[in-house]
């Protein structure tokens, strides 16, 4: 073969030069190249982290050994609070929990303590289809941050900006109907805090008109990109076999083509009136993570079509309420769920009957990905893929030690 | 204090779960919370023995959560292992009461691998010990904590932040009522 | 060729202006003992100094490199300042993925007592001059959080503060406000924490022990 025969069959990137081949890929560093073991703090201060978490990881060349996670830098005792704050007290608190989905644990600690004090009775209709309506434009808005931050976490910079800028239109959604762009407190004892506004219908219809416009650019940039799937097909694979022995929940179970939907089994609010699909995928590696997420937009988009459709014009938002600083529960224990974007969440509530909350603990789903799964899934990742890994699970700090 | 109900609600895969943890472990009380969630109370003895029939012999194979509660009047904790069937779409929580002075439970580690993880922060927040859980002691949320387990109910959390933490002077707590009629005189008040 | 007549026109040599200038009519540079203020009103030429310390100012205004460490709830409302919506890099703002590189510090809400070790530590490896910004009520007094045992109440104890942005969370819009008011604050030359920080360091340490109980960092995280 000459140097200048450029048909191998191997690629055609053939260099033949001085005898060397380069035709080969480089071996998986850390097997063939002998050097010693590395500790790194992939630490809270990162540009790559989700959130103020670290990873300890042992590397030998580029590929991980083992890690082990550090939580517990943004823990500010909120259980410990809520058992000092009046019910009504408790909502502020408990939109922080979650920083980036603020409405879907709203929902959570007013469904549970409205289950344990017979209020739920009491919902109006209308109340019903705008938390509905809210918990989906929420959910919406965080998977527009996931999706450009999974390829952000890969050096694309362009998705981050637009669905950064995408979300903002709904962030000015939520500031027209609750005033507050990140925290909302919105969803209250009873129904919602206060009605839609006149118009606020076909104000909503074209943000999400703008969003579905940019969607196909957004899916040439990232779906379809032959760079992310080198990057993202065979990676941070999850086996199904964990699926049970660990508790996982949301896009990684269903990525994994389990069809489980919190919405589905367990209907809460309006979600058995509408249509709706449930998203699977197969692979459960990064790739089908973030196909399920990019289709669960489009579903987001047609539930807020619908609940805008089918919700009652008149109505009470929200049903009378006894005094809220005199009001005490009756004993009791419950375990309410609702699927937020990263799969199930939960409040254990527990009320003694005073006028305070006994004990309230959070199921967050990052509990598990983000510790035991992150953690046995480390031994043979590539270092590089480390942030596009704990994106694609969604760890989220604030909701693991709350 | 929470309420008992005998009859079982339940006619399908999860009913009869229920009956048959009755006639194995012993008739203990079932509150049926909501159409897929009931809550049953079991001895200290029985966890292991009706957790590891659960995960093994039953649909109720998930671990969902796992909590402790502080009954400090009574002297007890109370754990409450949530374990969930994906299969029939029902949940139970199996409840048990640990003493409080010599606070120890088995551990459930070998049957779901996540458990360490909540026994760790319960370790950490209540002083139980699970003995046989990796990563007990190992601090997870907290560091260099040097008072008793914070989420105790002995524990007061506002006077260990004024013995912590200073706080900027000039800030007075008020009475809500004399503040208002301050400002706003009598009509001020809502009647 | 026709010879030059002295009467032809245009070449009328008579109307061609003469070098000779007339008395008044053309107005003469001003002499050293005149100006057009006045005399006793010349301006005094600025110090080298100041003026070298002015234009280094304002370098430093125009170009601040923002450490990318998201300590608490205000994090999320960073990432919209870089979009093209709100555009902090028409101001010269950027993001500075290592303390080396970095000049302002957000502290971004409240910070855990586990956290604020490690800012301290990203701080100091910060080189001078650089300047800290705190975000909401957390920072002032404690905010929502002033029952907690894990939250710091004052960080002005631990850390110098140049600029407060009030909010839960600032907006972007407020923001940029309030890297306008440190721009101001640098190009006037009077955004000196830094400084203060490093006269006070034995001050700053009490205050950083009394609350960080298993203290291992080294007398100066350079």
């Amino acid at each position: 073969m000459s140097i200048f025969d450029y048909s191998s069959h191997e690629g055609f990137d053939v260099m033949h030069d001085g005898g060397v081949d380069r035709t080969r890929a480089i071996p998986n560093a850390g097997t063939e190249v002998d050097s010693r073991e590395v500790q790194l703090w992939f630490g809270p201060q990162h540009p790559g982290i989700t959130g103020n978490m670290s990873v300890q990881v042992w590397l030998k060349g580029d590929t991980i050994q083992r890690g082990i996670t550090h939580v517990g830098y943004l823990h500010r005792g909120f259980e410990k609070l809520m058992e000092r704050r009046k019910f009504i007290q408790s909502f502020p608190i408990v939109c922080r929990m979650c920083v980036a989905e603020t409405d879907t644990t709203e929902y959570l600690l007013a469904s549970s303590l409205e289950e344990l004090s017979g209020l739920d009775q009491d919902v109006p209709e209308k109340a019903k289809w705008i938390r509905t309506l809210v918990m989906e434009m929420s959910r919406l808005q965080v998977m527009l941050m996931v999706l450009g931050g999974q390829v952000g976490t890969m050096g694309l910079g362009t998705a981050p900006n637009w669905t950064y800028t995408l979300r903002d239109f709904l962030l000015d959604s939520f500031e027209e109907l609750t005033g507050g762009r990140v925290y909302h407190m919105y969803i209250t004892y009873g129904g919602v805090r206060r009605d839609l506004p006149l118009g606020f219908g076909q104000r909503l219809e074209k943000t999400l008109e703008v969003i579905e416009e940019r969607l196909p650019y957004l899916d040439d940039l990232i779906l379809n990109s032959a760079v992310f799937q080198k990057r993202a097909k065979g990676v941070g694979v999850v086996p199904s076999e964990w699926a049970d022995e660990l508790g996982i929940t949301g896009p990684p179970l269903r990525a994994m083509g389990v069809a489980s939907d919190i919405r589905r089994d367990y209907p809460y609010l309006k979600y058995p009136e509408l249509d709706f699909k449930v998203i699977t995928a197969e692979g459960s590696d990064i790739y089908a993570r973030t196909e399920v997420r990019r289709h669960e937009i489009s579903e987001s988009i047609s539930i807020i079509r619908q609940c805008l459709q089918m919700m009652p014009h008149e109505g009470k938002f929200c049903a009378k309420l006894p005094n809220m600083m005199t009001w005490t529960i009756p004993a009791g224990m419950t375990y309410t769920r609702a699927e937020s974007s990263r799969g199930e969440m939960g409040f254990m509530m527990v009320t003694d009957g005073s006028d305070k909350i006994r004990r309230v603990h959070l199921r967050g789903p990052s509990y598990t990905n983000a510790i035991t799964v992150l953690e046995r899934m480390l031994p043979g990742t590539n270092i590089a893929d480390l942030s596009a890994l704990m994106v694609s699970l969604q760890t989220c700090p604030p909701e693991i030690e709350r | 204090m929470f309420k008992i109900n005998d009859k079982t609600q339940w006619d399908d895969g999860s009913g009869q779960v229920i009956d048959e943890l009755k006639a194995r472990f012993g008739d203990h009380p079932v509150h049926f919370q909501r159409d897929d969630l009931a809550r049953v109370q079991i001895p200290q003895k029985d966890l292991l023995p009706v957790l590891s029939w659960l995960r093994g012999d039953t649909p109720f194979v998930q671990l969902t959560h796992m909590t402790a509660i502080d009954w400090m009047e009574e002297g007890e904790f109370e754990l409450v292992y949530l374990v969930t069937a994906p299969t029939l779409l029902t949940s139970l929580m199996i409840c048990i009461r640990v003493d409080r002075e010599k606070a120890q439970a088995e551990t459930v580690f070998n049957l779901w691998l996540h458990a360490e993880t909540y026994e760790q922060e319960i370790n950490e927040m209540f002083g139980i010990d699970f003995p046989g859980s990796p990563r007990q002691g190992v601090p997870f949320i907290l560091e260099a904590w040097k008072d008793i387990p914070p989420m105790r109910r002995d524990f007061d959390t506002v006077e260990y932040c004024a013995r912590t933490h200073p706080e900027r002077p000039g800030r007075e707590h008020q009475d809500t009522r004399k503040y208002v009629g301050r400002k706003f005189g009598e009509k001020g008040f809502l009647k | 060729m026709k010879k030059f007549n002295g009467t032809d026109k245009p070449w009328d040599l008579t109307s061609l202006p003469t070098t000779e200038v007339p008395k008044g009519s053309v107005p003469h540079a001003p002499t050293d003992d005149q100006c057009f203020l006045g005399s006793e009103n010349i301006p005094e030429a600025p110090k080298l100094q100041e003026a070298v310390a002015t234009i280094k100012n304002w370098f430093r205004a125009s170009s601040l490199n923002v450490l990318a460490f998201g300590t608490g709830c205000g994090a999320i409302e960073l990432r919209p300042l870089s979009t093209s919506r709100f555009d902090m890099s028409r101001f010269g703002i950027t993001g500075a993925p290592t303390p080396r590189q970095s000049n302002v510090f957000i502290i971004s809400g409240y910070l855990s007592t586990k956290t604020l070790k490690r800012a301290i530590r990203s701080y100091e490896q910060m080189p001078n001059p650089k300047w800290v910004v705190a975000l909401g009520s957390c920072t002032i007094n404690g905010g929502m959080y002033w029952d907690s045992y894990n939250t710091i109440k004052v960080l002005d104890l631990y850390m110098p503060v140049d600029v407060y942005i009030s909010g839960c969370m600032p907006r972007p819009e407020a923001l940029l406000a309030g890297f306008d008011y440190l721009m101001t604050d640098i190009k006037k030359g009077e955004a000196n924490g830094w400084h203060h920080y490093l006269e006070n360091l034995n001050w700053y340490r009490e205050n950083q022990k009394q609350v960080i109980n298993d203290w291992d960092l080294p007398e100066y995280s350079w």
